[in-house]
């Protein structure tokens, strides 16, 4: 998983945004913009303990709290579905990593509008071996991508359960969900398995050295 | 398969030169065998009665869709199994790894061991479950509950496959994520239910090879009352320390202590440090460091519920 690459496009594409305008947010100047991110720009280079934000959505049975107790290099074999929410902070070389698990059954999704705010990456995790609801879980991730709230907001689309015998590939499910219809923000999907751990690892040296000689 | 990128701009692209240079991955679904998803389904079947045998699914995802009036055995372990708009089934399945899911399925009787189970617009499940965490249902109505009763030679090692402890089964405290007020969506199956009356042994030729038994006393796993009514309100707690006999023997006493007339409330089966050996066992804790095998053990803790005896904690060391 390459968070910080998520991280060093979001920050390049707003830099590239600045002078047009593309988030759609009416209320904010590009000049507001420029300086929010020089800022932003300025505290991740010199303060090491920057936090980041992240909030794991998905359908219930999706394999979230998996791949959150995976990045806390925790042990994964006796995980309960999720009634309301699990969070975890995961350090990573300077970097303070604060994970928001929701629950994603379908009565409490309402309340995952609750969590939008100062998110800076959602990572939202699909059961690719269930076929029977990708429409389902495509209808939710659409409509997180209209949320106001979560304009602009990077978003990291895990095709998780690889490891199933039914699991469509990344590009398939990419097509099914229309993800090359984003226009607005960043995004990126990556096949995993939470269950065994690949496809999660995180590329730090290599997404920090991109970034810094980028910017 | 790999990583997809938005594509912002021409320039954007060019100043991310790790997108071409990338080499595709190798991850272990890319390098694995190639099976036949149709193997490994039940889909669109009617009045018929179907199964697995021991090692035919070995670990893979099974699916369950579109069936109705139909007996489905599966007595092998597996992934993760789904059951879609089923009517009328009877549902056999072997130690489940991952979760059990029904969804828009009516009128089914079932007998299943899993890690998670879950329910989604179901009506009328009757259910003997082994599950390692709480169950959960979703707007869904008439669930019942009762605990898993069944045995055949091959179930045990294939609990150990599926990395599922007959210890480890917490059936009769259900969460329900739409409750309704004044009602209740799931209630517990009558202590006496004859699991023969609801998930019957099959009869065809293919599946009778095995040999399975629905005796409450033959089960794999102990049968527990769970959080049914107490008979008394006098417990004790027996634990027993990792050895080489310690689950033969943690049945033996099971089975004994039934025989008495004790009734088996919860078994569990956990791995400890040091740290916890203190905070459980407090000032007796040094009795039981000796028995810690390089900083981690694990124990089976059985809890009973006895008649007219005064007892503390009995420690059962083996």
């Amino acid at each position: 998983m390459q968070l910080l690459r998520i991280i060093s496009q979001k920050y390049r594409l707003i830099l590239v945004n600045k002078l047009q305008s593309q988030c759609p947010q009416s209320n904010l100047s590009p000049s507001w913009l420029f300086k929010g991110l020089l800022s932003i720009l300025r505290k991740l280079k010199s303060a090491p303990d920057q936090e980041v934000r992240i909030l794991l959505l998905g359908l219930d049975n999706a394999g979230k709290t998996t791949l959150l107790k995976q990045l806390a290099s925790e042990d994964i074999s006796h995980i309960t579905p999720t009634q309301g929410f699990n969070i975890k902070s995961v350090q990573s070389q300077g970097f303070k990593l604060n994970v928001w698990d929701i629950g994603g059954q379908r009565k409490i999704r309402p309340y995952w509008r609750n969590y939008f705010e100062n998110t800076d990456i959602l990572i939202y995790v699909i059961d690719s071996a269930d076929r029977k609801r990708f429409e389902e879980t495509g209808q939710e991730l659409a409509e997180l991508l209209e949320e106001e709230k979560l304009s602009c907001v990077p978003v990291l689309i895990f095709a998780n359960k690889q490891d199933l015998l039914t699991a469509a590939p990344a590009s398939e499910i990419a097509e099914g969900l229309n993800l090359h219809t984003i226009r607005d923000r960043v995004w990126q999907i990556q096949s995993c398995s939470a269950l065994t751990g690949e496809g999660v690892q995180v590329r730090l040296q290599e997404d920090l050295a991109t970034w810094q000689h980028d910017s | 398969m790999g990583c997809f990128f938005s594509k912002r701009r021409k320039a954007d692209r060019e100043s991310r030169p790790e997108n071409e240079e990338e080499l595709p991955k190798q991850y272990s679904w890319d390098q694995r065998e190639k099976v036949d998803p149709k193997d490994y389904m039940f889909s669109g079947l009617k009045d018929e009665t179907v199964g697995r045998l021991p090692g035919t699914i070995a670990g893979q995802q099974f699916l369950i869709q579109d069936c109705e009036n139909c007996n489905i055995y599966i007595f092998d372990h597996s992934a993760t199994i789904t059951i879609d708009d089923c009517t009328n089934c009877i549902i056999f399945l072997g130690p489940v790894k991952g979760s059990v899911f029904f969804r828009n399925c009516r009128d089914c009787k079932c007998t299943l061991a899993c890690q998670q189970f879950r329910v989604r617009d179901c009506r009328k499940l009757e259910v003997f479950l082994c599950c390692a965490t709480q169950p959960i249902i979703e707007s869904s109505s008439n669930i019942k509950f009762g605990c898993f009763q069944w045995y055949y030679p091959e179930l045990a090692f294939q609990f150990k496959d599926a990395g599922l402890s007959i210890f480890n089964n917490t059936w009769s405290n259900i969460h329900d994520f739409t409750p309704v007020s004044g009602e209740l969506n799931w209630s517990l199956l009558p202590e006496d239910a004859v699991v023969q009356d609801y998930v019957p042994v099959p009869t065809t030729e293919e599946l009778k090879a095995v040999r399975v038994s629905t005796e409450a006393n033959r089960s794999i796993v102990p049968i527990s009352r769970g959080h049914r009514q107490k008979s008394s309100d006098e417990s004790c707690l027996v634990v027993l320390f990792a050895g080489d006999y310690t689950i033969a023997n943690a049945r033996k006493l099971i089975d004994k202590m039934v025989g008495k007339g004790f009734f088996l409330v919860q078994t569990k089966e956990v791995s400890m440090k040091a740290e916890d050996a203190e905070r459980v066992f407090r000032e007796k804790a040094p009795d039981f460091l000796p028995l810690l095998n390089k900083g981690t053990f694990w124990m089976i803790g059985i809890l009973l519920w006895l008649f007219s005896l005064h007892a503390d904690l009995i420690y059962f060391c083996l």
